[in-house]
């Protein structure tokens, strides 16, 4: 499902130089798969989940999202094919505060190519346990529950695959575990692959598959930090 | 969702900085819109009558663009009047006779020759009736050949023969219709106003009555002197009907010294629209506005008539005994030229019958020494004429102080009246007018509009750009979403379109909701009635354009094209918009996702 091959990414530092960050020579994650992806601060973690939601432009390298190659498509296309197959949840701030729940998950779908459907939108809500906030704003709801529409709005265009970014670092200890079940388990019952991100030990050894960024990377990071 | 439903929630979240917005931009365009409707109507009805029933004006010396608004546009402060001779001295013999044998000079001369008659009679030889007869037979012939020196009774007046008719009108008293909370211009003339001026000078068209009414006659069988008509528009508001009675205010309403009238005035006919100032006017009888106290100019010496009716202090009501010849009794009356007695301004009390003959008028009348007009519309003779060439002829003439000659035939003069007349084409100064204000307004007016769409246009980009930092997460967020950099960059475009829109529709309504709150005092101004439904007048709004495109046929068309510059200001607005909605738009399409993600 997916399939990254020979990926390598570096950032242009303010000061001129060409600092390598990412160089994987392969991952994969299979359909309905769930991983856990770890590792320290600032080796790269966010920028491989932009690579692969099409975000962020590779150096060089594969990769291959439900037999897509997204390296060869434009900006405009890769667009779409995150809308339509991929969602997003990242640490913070993820709703438009602007819109109410339902409007931020509604959001979610004006981008992807199929049908918006009011009543998926709050079906999904009403399965992360937020039917009676539809129309709250985000000001109005707690980061747990701000999180919750996240996963709904993520999951809303049933994607293929869904990226969490730390979704639980600004969560308190006792919701943490709600959020973390509620992605896995609708992630399982949509049939979605799930790529998550965290520092918490604790929702690492949750999951059977651990990948430390560290070691699929073979950019070492204290030979970037002294670069 | 669709883009402006994003567009419109993001505007909502804002609620505040979009009122401000908004509301800057509504006061802008309110401004625009009232002024531009205003200026438009206001200047479409001056355009759309600048042609008279008559090519010369005559009224008395001061601003001709004043006495032109006063007498074609019934507008201004009123202005002085000019004596009533002048009138005359454009009539012929058979009109002229009459009326000046109703002056102060003939009953001088007529006391003169009363009298000499009765030295005569004390004097008369017992038995000598041939001798008698003979002195008296004197008497009277150096009488008339009096008459006929000073006052030239037998002659047509000085300007008889050049025009087709000169009509007297006598404005500044006004028509009150509490109802309607307005008051009309009253014009006091005669039946000439309504058979012989045209509508316009170019056609034959007389004025029109709605069924059932009809033009007062000058002494009206049914009416007398105290003959009404009313224009479509004073009919309308006021709901009056023919046969009803009506007073008129002495002066300009709600000032000081303004009081009704106790005289009525019967309504005999109501005008069909024109679509002319006339439509606004209440039209009376000018021998009956003569008849009201207040019309009296009191003369500067009238010592020669004191003394003649000291029986009557005051004249006393018409009866049907007075209403005899009052010269019937010759000799032994001495007392009948009561109504100019001692107290000439002073008629308080009489209370004049709606139906008298001729002779109460000549008892009552004002005498013509005493009367004023306001102008006199001239209509220069047709005949031979083909060039028009008459009326150049005549204006210098009637501008030069050859109307004051005829004043000299009477010793009886009103105390400060203006009798130095001036004469004016009134094309000429409706033009001057347009020249003048019109048009110099209209390019401030255009000035104005475009300073603030400028200022319209900043206030849409601060607004949209005070939130554009935080706009960015936003933005960013709607990208991992899936948006594309151009659904993003038309989000932003359709906010500022909202709000360009909004803030015109506001505005818009508030420009008319302001036009209706000023309606009743730019009506007063200017005559030219403005409610909220009213809008500014199509205009070839991109005539200016034209030369960009040089001969083709689209010059042309943009040359033709007429628009009320109103419909233009909501698309023009959102025009607008889109310029100034192009910087946050750009700035939108350039957010860095990955960046913007991370804040
Ligand atoms: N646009 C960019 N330009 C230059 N350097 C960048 C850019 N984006 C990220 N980096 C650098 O790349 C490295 C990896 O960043 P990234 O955000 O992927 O780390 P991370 O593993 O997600 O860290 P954390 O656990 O703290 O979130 C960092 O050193 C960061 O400074
Ligand atoms: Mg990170």
């Amino acid at each position: 499902m997916l399939r990254i091959t020979n990926l390598k990414k570096s950032f242009v530092q303010p000061d001129g130089q060409r600092t390598p960050i990412l160089d994987v020579p392969a991952f994969e994650l299979a359909a309905g798969e769930q991983s856990v992806l770890i590792g320290p601060s600032g080796c790269g973690k966010t920028t491989l989940l932009h690579i692969i939601a099409g975000i962020v432009r590779v150096d060089s390298g594969s990769v291959k999202l439900d037999n897509i190659e997204l390296t060869k498509y434009s900006e405009a296309a890769r667009d779409r094919i995150r809308a339509d197959k991929l969602g997003y949840v990242f640490q913070t701030f993820n709703l438009l505060p602007a819109f109410s729940a339902l409007e931020n998950v509604l959001l979610g779908m004006t981008f992807a190519s199929g049908r918006h459907s009011g009543s998926r939108a709050r079906e999904l809500l009403v399965r992360v346990g937020l039917g009676h906030r539809l129309s709250s704003r985000p000001s109005t709801l707690s980061v747990g529950e701000q999180q919750r529409v996240a996963v709904a709005r993520a999951l809303a265009n049933r994607p293929k695959l869904l990226l969490a970014d730390e979704p639980t670092a600004n969560v308190d200890p006792k919701n943490q575990q709600q959020v973390i079940d509620l992605i896995r388990n609708t992630c399982r019952e949509e049939g979605v692959a799930l790529m998550i991100v965290t520092h918490s030990m604790e929702v690492a050894n949750q999951f059977e598959r651990v990948d430390r960024l560290e070691e699929l990377n073979r950019v070492v990071a204290e030979l970037r930090e002294t670069a | 969702m669709n883009i402006f439903k994003i567009a419109f929630r993001s505007l909502q979240f804002r609620l505040l900085g979009t009122t401000l917005t908004v509301l800057s931009m509504a006061l802008g365009v309110m401004m625009v819109v009232s002024v531009l409707s205003v200026y438009g109507l206001v200047s479409e009805s001056f355009r759309s009558n600048s042609s008279f029933g008559f090519n010369l004006l005559t009224g008395a010396r001061g601003g001709g663009l004043q006495l032109t608004l006063n007498s074609v546009y019934y507008l201004s402060r009123p202005i002085e009047n000019i004596p009533y001779e002048y009138y005359l001295a454009f009539q012929n013999a058979d009109v002229r006779e009459p009326q000046l044998k109703n002056s102060l000079a003939y009953r001088a001369l007529e006391l003169e020759q009363q009298t000499a008659w009765a030295e005569l009679q004390s004097q008369s030889l017992p038995g000598m009736v041939g001798w008698n007869a003979l002195a008296r037979g004197l008497v009277d012939d150096a009488w008339s050949r009096r008459q006929l020196e000073t006052m030239k009774l037998e002659k047509a007046g000085l300007f008889s023969y050049y025009v087709d008719y000169a009509i007297p009108i006598l404005l500044g008293d006004y028509f009150e219709v509490p109802s309607a909370d307005r008051s009309f211009r009253v014009c006091a003339t005669n039946r000439d106003f309504f058979d012989k001026l045209v509508l316009d000078i170019d056609s034959d068209e007389h004025f029109a009555f709605e069924e059932g009414g009809r033009a007062f006659d000058n002494n009206d069988l049914n009416v007398g002197y105290f003959g009404a008509i009313l224009g479509a528009m004073a009919a309308k508001q006021s709901g009056l009907k023919v046969g009803d009675q009506i007073q008129v205010t002495h002066g300009v309403p709600g000032e000081g010294s303004s009081h009704l009238h106790e005289q009525y005035f019967e309504i005999t006919g109501i005008l069909k629209t024109t679509g002319t100032p006339n439509d606004r006017v209440v039209f009376v009888n000018l021998e009956g506005f003569y008849l009201i106290n207040d019309h009296i100019k009191p003369i500067e010496d009238d010592s020669m008539l004191k003394g003649v009716s000291e029986d009557e202090e005051n004249p006393k009501p018409p009866t049907d005994e007075d209403d005899e010849d009052i010269f019937a009794d010759g000799l032994d009356d001495q007392v009948s030229v009561a109504p100019f007695g001692d107290k000439l301004s002073d008629r308080d009390g009489i209370e004049l019958p709606m139906r008298t003959s001729d002779e109460t008028l000549s008892r009552y009348a004002l005498p013509i020494e005493q009367r004023e007009i306001t102008a006199l519309l001239i209509r220069t003779r047709r005949e031979g004429d083909e060039y028009g060439t008459g009326a150049m002829a005549l204006q210098p003439m009637l501008d030069g102080g050859k109307l004051e000659s005829s004043l000299n035939w009477s010793s009886f003069r009103p105390i400060n009246s203006q009798t130095t007349a001036q004469c004016v084409f009134p094309v000429q100064q409706v033009e001057t007018l347009f020249s003048f204000f019109v048009d110099p307004a209209r390019w401030v007016l255009l000035g104005l509009t475009i300073l603030i769409c400028v200022v319209s246009g900043l206030s849409i980009l601060v607004g949209i750009y005070n939130s554009m930092s935080q706009r960015h997460h936003e933005i960013a967020v709607m990208r991992a979403l899936g948006a594309r950099r151009s659904q993003v960059m038309s989000i932003m475009l359709a906010e500022a379109i909202l709000l360009g829109v909004a803030g015109g529709l506001v505005g818009w309504v508030a420009g008319h909701g302001l036009n209706a709150v000023l309606g009743p005092m730019v009506e007063n101004q200017t005559g030219v009635p403005v409610s909220f439904w009213d809008f500014a007048p199509p205009e070839p709004v991109f005539s200016g354009l034209a030369p960009l495109f040089g001969d083709s046929s689209f010059a042309n068309y943009l040359v033709k094209f007429r628009v009320s510059p109103e419909l233009l200001l909501i698309p023009g607005l959102v025009l607008l918009a889109i310029v100034v909605g192009v910087y946050p738009a750009v700035s939108a399409y350039r957010t860095d996702v990955a960046k913007s993600l991370g804040k």
